[in-house]
């Protein structure tokens, strides 16, 4: 259990996808300016990312290594296509905001990276850790950067239709904030956060294994 | 040899016929509510650019397929999404909903446009779009613009859209909307008018 929710915090801290691994940062940037898009963008990805890495870790002993792309690429192309259809049929108008990018999760650098380097190689029940903490820390990222962009850069902050905050009347939301060198400018700015927050754990985590060699 | 394909090629087949049978289920159960969805934004679309209409009935693909084909010579460039007969209460035509999709600046504008039965347009809307925020945009926020097509007359075909400015700092997004008034206007006088309902009381 330790472990399991060691590989977990790594997901969301340590080796956070998009802060730490930069991977999958198309996405991040172009869907970011929308927090209902951005929320549920990152629904899709976990879901795809936990399905498709307990598939793969299930059938890793039973995968020839030569051909062990091409089964994982039908395994998430497929729970790529369930998010697609149910999006479209029961939130449309996030469907069409998110567009391009559901069918785009198939090529997702998270997805395929964590099969190849964590699913192929570990338990499903690990697999499962996995897959829930990279998929939050694709998540809590993405919505964090959406909420800011969508409430200053537009001056309101919506959710399924529902407005959330509403910023004074004097605000005048600056443009550069919706188009993508605002995203980039504030993505430099949570990295530059997320690593000071991450050394901190890295250095709790190395006093820990020190105390413990000491007491052994 | 043989044997070697067979241990590469079995796993890989497995998967992929475990998939389509996943896929074949999940398909099953959205399809109705998929269809249902679409059908509902496009008839959303449509009441806000003819109000006036009750019902529109599409013109079918195969059986209408003609008048598709000499649609889409008439917008050119413009992709033609579909073909609507407006009908009031008592199931009287009243005039005709466009369904067209010109370019912007990101990419195609899907938008309803409306025809009554004098050749005027009764309205204009954007369905979906992909313009750059804060600029391309305006073609939606800037609301006096959009409104302006309507009462315009369709009589000149592309070319009735000609005094409508486009927008400063939307000019791609402005003209993509302008082109997809122009298409709906050339459909409705080289296409839809000569059809039965399409022009006269």
């Amino acid at each position: 259990m330790k472990e399991w929710m060691r590989v977990l915090r790594n997901g969301l801290s340590l080796e956070n996808p998009l802060t730490v691994l930069m991977i999958g940062l198309c996405s991040t940037l172009a869907v970011s300016t929308k927090l209902e898009g951005a929320f549920f963008m990152g629904i899709g990805v976990i879901f795809v990312l936990v399905m498709s890495n307990v598939l793969i870790a299930a059938v890793r002993k039973f995968t020839p290594d030569e051909v062990r792309i091409p089964i994982f690429i039908v395994i998430i192309a497929s729970f790529v296509t369930i998010v697609d259809l149910v999006m479209k049929a029961y939130l449309p108008s996030v469907y069409s905001f998110l567009g391009v990018w559901i069918p785009l999760i198939v090529v997702n650098c998270i997805v395929l990276g964590r099969a190849e380097a964590f699913a192929y190689h570990n338990t499903v029940w690990l697999s499962v850790a996995d897959g829930i903490g990279m998929g939050l820390g694709y998540t809590v990222i993405i919505a964090g950067l959406a909420a800011f962009r969508e409430l200053f850069g537009s001056g309101q902050l919506q959710f399924l239709g529902a407005t959330l905050v509403t910023m004074p009347a004097f605000y005048r939301p600056p443009n550069i904030l919706l188009l993508f060198p605002g995203a980039f400018i504030l993505f430099g700015l949570i990295i530059a956060g997320s690593q000071a927050l991450n050394r901190r754990i890295a250095a709790k985590d190395a006093a820990q294994a020190a105390s413990l060699k000491e007491a052994v | 040899m043989l044997r070697l394909y067979m241990r590469l090629g079995i796993p890989v087949l497995v998967v992929c016929i475990v998939a389509a049978a996943g896929l074949g289920v999940t398909y099953a159960m959205t399809k109705d509510k998929i269809a249902a969805q679409d059908r509902e934004a496009k008839a959303k679309s449509l009441r806000i650019v003819l109000g006036r209409a009750k019902s529109f009935v599409e013109l079918d693909a195969k059986k209408d397929a003609v008048v598709y084909e000499k649609a889409t010579a008439a917008a050119v460039d413009v992709r033609v999404d579909g073909l609507f007969r407006a009908l009031d209460g008592t199931g009287a035509q009243v005039g005709w909903g466009l369904l067209v999709a010109p370019r912007g600046y990101g990419g195609p504008i899907s938008m309803a446009v409306g025809v009554d039965r004098n050749g005027k347009v009764t309205g204009a809307t954007i369905a979906s779009m992909n313009e750059t925020p804060g600029l391309g945009t305006k073609v939606i926020t800037q609301k006096d613009w959009l409104p302006r097509f309507s009462g315009l007359d369709t009589s000149a075909g592309t070319e009735s859209v000609r005094k409508i400015d486009t927008i400063m700092g939307a000019t791609k997004s402005s003209r993509g909307v302008r082109k997809g008034v122009g298409a709906a206007a050339a459909i409705y006088t080289d296409v839809l008018k000569s059809l039965e309902g399409g022009s006269g009381q």
